[in-house]
Parts: C-alpha cells; sequence; structure tokens
C-alpha cells in the first residue's frame, strides 16, 4: 500500500537516514522518538509538505515522492486541530466533502454538532471534527501527528480507541507519531522507533 | 466608580462637549441661520453653483480609483513584507510606512517637484495630472494596507494553509483563495481600503497642488470658507459649505460603522505562530520591494533635492545649480512670507500646547470609558462613540466650525485670538489619542492594581508607581502622535490661521509655493521648509516605532 524506500532528511543534524517504512492495507503503524527527533517532519515528507534530501514513496505501486501534497491524497491529523474558524462544524467538513457530514459526525460521537461554531468545541471534540473532516476525504492513508497528546488521560484513551476502530472498520491504514509508548502500543499494530532506525 | 471619578469623568466630558462639539454647532447654527434648513437644498447647490459643478462626482470617483490602485501596489508588498523573513524588518516596514505619516502637504510638494515644471513637466496635462493624484494617495495610503494585512500574514499558522491542501477542497489554488485567504484578509483589507477612502475622499493638500482644474468637496469647502456664514454676502457659499458637510459627514459616518462592523470581524481567532515559523526566505520578493522602496522613497528625496536645485535666474532658463539660495530665502523670510524659524517656533508653540490640552483630556476620557465598561456598559459605549464623533468630520470642517463659532462668540477673535489654530488642532487629535490610550487600558493586567491595593499604597502612588510606568509606552506614542498630527495639520489651519503671525510650517510651504513659477527660489524655498518639516515628522515617527510593541504592527 504505502513504501517509504530510504528517506533521509536533515536540517542542522540528520533526522532520518535511509529510513523504509511499509505499510499494508487497514495496518497501523505507530513511530515513537522523543521530541525533536524528526517524527513531525517525517510525516510532513511523507504527506508532501516538505521535500526529502532522497529516498522514494510509492503509494500503490505509483512513486509519489515529487507529487504535490494536494494531488497525493494523503490526509494529516495535526497535533492541534486546524479548524478554520469563519466556518461551522459543517462547513469545515465541507472542505472535505459536501455529504455525510451526519454521518461523519456520528461516527466519531458529535451527533448534531453540525452546526456549532468552532470556537465552542472542546479539545477532544475540536480533534474528533479534525478526524471526520480527515476521514470524509477518503485519505488513502491517514497520518497522526500526536493528536492525542493535548488531551487529558481520560479523553485520550477514549479517543485512542475511537479512533482505531474506526480507521479499522473502514481499513484505512495509518501511521501515528508520538512520544508516549503506552499510546503508540494502544493505538497501533506494529511500532518502529525512529531513534533505532537512525543508529 | 467613586465620586472623585465621577467629578473627574464629569469635567472631562463637559471640557471636551466645550471644546470639540460647541464650536461645531455654533457654526452649523450661523450657516443654517444664512441658508436656512433644506437639506436638499443644500446638497443640489454643490451643481448649481460654478464653483461647486462637479464636485460631488470627482470627490466619490478620484476616492473609489484612489482606494482600488492602493490595494493594487500595497497589498503585494504586504504580502512579501508578511510571509517572507528578510533582513532589518522593522526598518524595512518603517521606510515603507513613513509615508502616511508625512503631512500631505510636504507629498504634495514632492509630487510637484517631480512632476511639475522644471520636473517631467506633465503637470497640466489632465490625463495626467488625474493619475497623478490617484497615484500620490496611493502613495500616501499605502501603509494602511501594510499596517492591517502584514500582522496578520506574518502570523497565521502555516497548518491553516497545509491542511486545506490535504483536503479535496483545498487542492487548486483558487479554492485555497476562497476558503483560506479571502476569509483571513478580507476584513483587514476592507478595513484599510474603508480608510484609504475616507483619506483620499477629505484629501486636500494633495487636490490642491496637484489637480489643475477640479476639486473635492474638502477643497471646494476651503475655497469658499472666507465667504460662508455670512448674511447678505454671497450666501451660496454657505449652501455649499453646507452640502459639502452633509454629504462628508454621511460618507465618513458610514465609513465609521463600516470599519466598526470590519473590526468586529477582524477579531476572528485565527490560528497564530510565531513569525519565524511562517516566513522563509524569498530572495524574489526584492523584485517587490525594491521598487517598493524607490516609490515611497521617491518625492522624500526629491522634495530635499528640490529644496538644492535652484533654475539659473535669467529668464526663460532651464539650466540648474545645486545651491542653498533657497534655504536661505526660506530662513530670511520677505514681506509677505514669514522667516523659516518662525513659522516653526509657531509650530512647535501650537502642537506643545495642542498636546498639554489634548493628552490629559483624551486620556481622562479613555480612562472614564474605561471606568464606565465594568460599571456601565451602555453608558461607557455611548461615552466611546461621542469621542469618535471627530471623527466623522474632515479638517475643513473643523476648521470652518472653530472659525464660524469663534466668530459667532467674538467677531475679532478670528484675528487676534492665537490659541485659534490649538483649538483645531485638539478637536482632530483628542479621538486619536483616546484610541491609543484605551486599548492599553484595557490590556492592563488587573492583578498589577490588585496586588498593589494589598500592598497598601494609596491611589496617587498606584498611579504613578504602577499605571503610569506599565501606560507609558502608549502615552509616549500618543504624544508623539498629537505633536506629529499638530506639526503637520494644514487643513484646518488654512481655513483657520487668519493672521499671518500664526503661520504653520505647513502653512508657509503653501504660500511660499504659491508664488510666481519666474521667481527661481519658489521652489527651492518651499521645498527647503518641507525639508525641515519632513525631518521633524520622520524623528517623531521613528520615537514612535521604537516604543511600538508587537500586538500594536495594526495600529496607528
Amino acid at each position: 500500500m504505502l513504501n517509504c524506500r530510504n528517506l533521509s532528511k536533515k536540517f542542522e543534524r540528520s533526522l532520518f537516514d535511509k529510513l523504509s517504512i511499509n505499510l499494508e492495507k487497514g495496518e497501523i503503524l505507530a513511530i515513537t522518538g522523543p521530541s525533536g527527533c524528526g517524527k513531525t517532519t517525517l510525516l510532513r515528507c511523507i504527506c508532501g509538505l516538505e521535500k526529502l534530501d532522497s529516498g522514494s514513496i510509492f503509494l500503490n505501486g505509483k512513486e509519489i515522492t515529487n507529487s504535490p501534497a494536494e494531488v497525493r491524497n494523503i490526509g494529516l491529523l495535526f497535533q492541534k486541530p486546524v479548524l478554520y474558524p469563519h466556518l461551522s462544524v459543517s462547513g469545515n467538513l465541507s472542505l472535505a466533502s459536501r455529504d455525510n457530514h451526519d454521518k461523519a459526525l456520528t461516527e466519531v460521537g458529535l451527533s448534531g454538532f453540525g452546526n456549532r461554531d468552532v470556537h465552542t468545541l472542546s479539545g477532544g471534540e475540536g480533534q474528533r471534527v479534525a478526524l471526520a473532516r480527515a476521514l470524509l476525504a477518503n485519505p488513502r492513508v491517514l497520518l497522526l501527528d500526536e493528536p492525542f497528546s493535548a488531551l487529558d488521560s481520560d479523553l485520550s484513551l477514549k479517543l485512542i480507541n475511537d479512533v482505531r476502530a474506526l480507521l479499522k472498520s473502514r481499513e484505512c491504514p495509518a501511521i501515528l507519531v508520538t512520544h508516549n509508548i503506552e499510546e503508540a502500543e494502544l493505538f497501533s499494530d506494529r511500532i518502529i522507533n525512529l531513534l533505532d532506525s537512525i543508529n | 466608580m467613586n465620586s472623585l471619578q465621577k467629578i473627574f469623568g464629569a469635567i472631562a466630558v463637559v471640557l471636551y462637549t466645550i471644546i470639540t462639539i460647541a464650536p461645531i454647532v455654533f457654526a452649523l447654527d450661523r450657516l443654517i441661520l444664512v441658508s436656512g434648513f433644506n437639506p436638499t437644498f443644500w446638497v443640489q447647490s454643490l451643481d448649481k453653483n460654478y464653483v461647486s459643478q462637479g464636485t460631488i462626482g470627482f470627490t466619490f470617483i478620484q476616492s473609489f480609483f484612489s482606494t482600488i490602485l492602493t490595494i493594487l501596489i500595497g497589498f503585494p508588498i504586504a504580502w512579501v513584507l508578511g510571509r517572507h523573513s528578510w533582513p532589518f524588518k522593522a526598518f524595512l516596514r518603517s521606510i515603507l510606512t513613513l509615508p502616511f505619516v508625512i503631512p500631505a502637504i510636504i507629498a504634495a510638494m514632492g509630487v510637484l517637484t517631480i512632476t511639475g515644471p522644471y520636473g517631467l513637466d506633465i503637470r497640466t496635462e489632465e490625463s495626467t495630472w488625474w493619475w497623478t493624484l490617484i497615484l500620490s494617495h496611493a502613495w500616501f495610503n499605502i501603509a494602511l494596507i501594510i499596517r492591517f494585512c502584514e500582522p496578520v500574514l506574518s502570523t497565521l499558522n502555516p497548518n491553516l494553509e497545509e491542511q486545506l491542501l490535504l483536503l479535496p477542497n483545498g487542492v487548486t489554488f483558487y479554492s485555497r483563495l476562497k476558503n483560506l485567504w479571502i476569509p483571513v484578509l478580507a476584513p483587514a483589507v476592507a478595513a484599510a481600503s474603508c480608510m484609504t477612502f475616507v483619506f483620499s475622499f477629505t484629501s486636500f493638500a494633495l487636490v490642491k497642488w496637484i489637480t489643475v482644474r477640479d476639486k473635492t468637496l474638502e477643497s471646494t469647502m476651503a475655497e469658499v470658507s472666507s465667504s460662508s456664514g455670512i448674511q447678505g454676502y454671497m450666501e451660496s457659499s454657505s449652501d455649499i459649505v453646507l452640502g459639502a458637510s452633509l454629504i462628508q459627514f454621511l460618507v465618513l459616518l458610514i465609513s465609521l460603522w463600516l470599519m466598526s462592523v470590519l473590526q468586529r470581524k477582524r477579531q476572528t481567532k485565527w490560528q497564530q505562530a510565531s513569525e519565524n515559523l511562517v516566513q522563509n526566505k524569498n530572495t524574489k520578493g526584492w523584485l517587490v520591494l525594491a521598487p517598493a522602496i524607490f516609490f515611497v522613497q521617491l518625492p522624500l528625496l526629491s522634495v530635499i533635492l528640490g529644496s538644492l536645485r535652484v533654475r539659473d535666474a535669467s529668464a526663460d532658463s532651464t539650466s540648474f545649480k545645486w545651491s542653498t539660495a533657497g534655504w536661505s530665502e526660506a530662513l530670511q523670510g520677505s514681506y509677505s512670507f514669514p522667516p523659516l524659524s518662525e513659522a516653526l517656533f509657531n509650530s512647535m508653540i501650537y502642537s506643545f500646547t495642542t498636546l498639554i490640552i489634548a493628552l490629559p483630556l483624551g486620556y481622562a476620557l479613555a480612562s472614564t470609558i474605561h471606568i464606565l465598561e465594568e460599571k456601565n456598559l451602555h453608558l461607557s459605549k455611548i461615552l466611546e462613540i461621542y469621542t469618535m464623533l471627530p471623527f466623522a468630520l474632515s479638517a475643513a470642517m473643523i476648521g470652518l466650525g472653530v472659525m464660524l463659532g469663534i466668530i459667532k462668540l467674538n467677531p475679532s477673535a478670528a484675528y487676534d485670538f492665537w490659541f485659534l489654530p490649538v483649538l483645531a488642532h485638539v478637536i482632530i487629535t483628542v479621538p486619536f489619542v483616546v484610541r491609543i490610550i484605551l486599548p492599553a487600558l484595557r490590556s492592563l493586567d488587573l492583578n498589577y492594581e490588585e496586588n498593589a491595593k494589598v500592598l497598601g499604597m494609596s491611589k496617587l502612588n498606584r498611579f504613578l508607581k504602577i499605571k503610569l510606568p506599565l501606560m507609558k509606552g502608549s502615552i509616549l506614542v500618543a504624544t508623539v502622535f498629537t505633536l506629529a498630527m499638530s506639526l503637520g495639520e494644514f487643513g484646518a489651519s488654512f481655513i483657520v490661521a487668519r493672521n499671518s503671525e500664526w503661520t504653520t510650517l505647513p502653512l508657509l510651504i503653501d504660500s511660499l509655493r504659491g508664488k510666481p513659477m519666474k521667481d527661481p527660489l519658489t521652489v527651492p524655498a518651499s521645498n527647503a521648509v518641507a525639508t525641515v518639516l519632513m525631518i521633524i515628522t520622520m524623528i517623531l515617527f521613528l520615537v514612535v516605532e521604537s516604543f511600538r510593541n508587537q500586538k500594536d504592527r495594526g495600529m496607528f
């Protein structure tokens, strides 16, 4: 499904070097490592927001290494939910698709939230709306950049379970990056430590 | 609100009413006495009278085109400045926004030096001067676009654009424009456009000196001001003034309302990030910045060079030499004009007297509004709008108000009451002081005050040792702003200053430039005075810039 071969990136120091990742359909992978080790940059390279120094990325057998982010059809959930404040919840979902808003909101446990102003959402609710929007776009792979880290532990645990179930039911492959091993174990099928891959 | 605060607030409001509102009411009373109360007739009289024919159309059309051109020139500069990192960025921003604080009369001199006789000599061609005026208004107002848009652009969280790139409705450039950039920037661009329209609509010095035939409502009012408000003498002047004032008042009022609506929209909380995260290097940006710097600095350089470039005295000569003869002429003065030192002295006295009145009065009003916000929100809003009323009056309207108002009380005061220009300057500057001080008072952390109370500090001590030091940046900005506005004020002073002993620097520039062009020192002498005023304004601007805090970047 997603094949990353010999990915390398350095800024002032090497973040990852000749890193290879294989992701199968419906598989959930977690990448761990301490803050600043390059986890976020790796996700940004995979979805096309950053350029790699070297290496290649294949999605369903087609090379997308140099494709712009907007045509890769890879979704990304940021650490802090990125919601557009001039749009309602439903307006935010419209950026992904005009239809099925109610179903998408029900899936993430926010039934009836369509007309809500995004300012009125709590951190967890905001992240759920961002997730609903990302899934509405039908991404071929979903990347999650520590989306649970800003939430309190109870809420984070519930959201981890909910999101995992949702991704599994849709057979949507996903990569979660996190510095929290527990979170990685709960969410994923397989774990890679980014520091190990460098050493 | 304790009793002392009540008395203090009441005195400030009464004083403000006497100084600012009463002269305008007296003036209206006098004009209506001459003209009768018939608003439709006032407006119709503008097109019936030869002196004011076509002014309504010209004022609206030139303001519209000036606004469009200002956006077209200003927005790319704001974008490049906001989205990319530049060496000496604060200095670059200061240079590019300098025109807005430069008195319009200096801009007029700079443009005239370039386009006038012995320059490019294109001023008298109608197709040229019309666009010259539009371009001059754009020069003057691009700072508004930069000041309103650049802070939004430089701090907008890049994740907002990145997230959109990854969603189906953000894939194309147009969809990102529709879903992100227009919602983000429209309120800022619209607010800046609104202000640009107002400034172009009430423009006086640039219209007076750059256009050859057409006039705006503002310049028409200034032209007929001396004959208005007199029963049995050129009564059509009063009709014209009332008609022009009514249209200007309505346009300014609508603009103020629009601005407040847009201000609320601008408060939409977009996720922000530090400038370092947002901005990246882009060497191609110099293709925008370098011409912009040239465009902005050219009229100012022309003023300086024009003060030293003297035409050969022989008739019809077009050869020039570099000389300080223009400076000598300006410094010495003549039978017709006071020396530069006298105009400088008058300007200084007027601006410092304005400061002594406007700063405490503006502070007291802002403080009263702020206290009322906790106790009586409704009353605080009414008072806030009341203090903004002078914004809805153009400089010529204020000048006429002061003059006709004082004539009603004491006719001879129009010629022997030296304080008259100060009155006009106070009316113009007090609302600005309130607008600068009020946000600063609102943003003061209550904990400081409460902690000082717990420490047993008296009210006076709390004010002197806590509040004043915390407010010093805003007070200094208000001080410098008041001084700069008063020093460069031209529209109201042009009407009010009937005594040659009251000549200020802008009035001296205007008088010197009005001399026949056959005198080779006409241009250099007026440019010499303009250079002095420009340098003083620049120094004041640099002081403001150094005290302007990061949050205030959208403020003037």
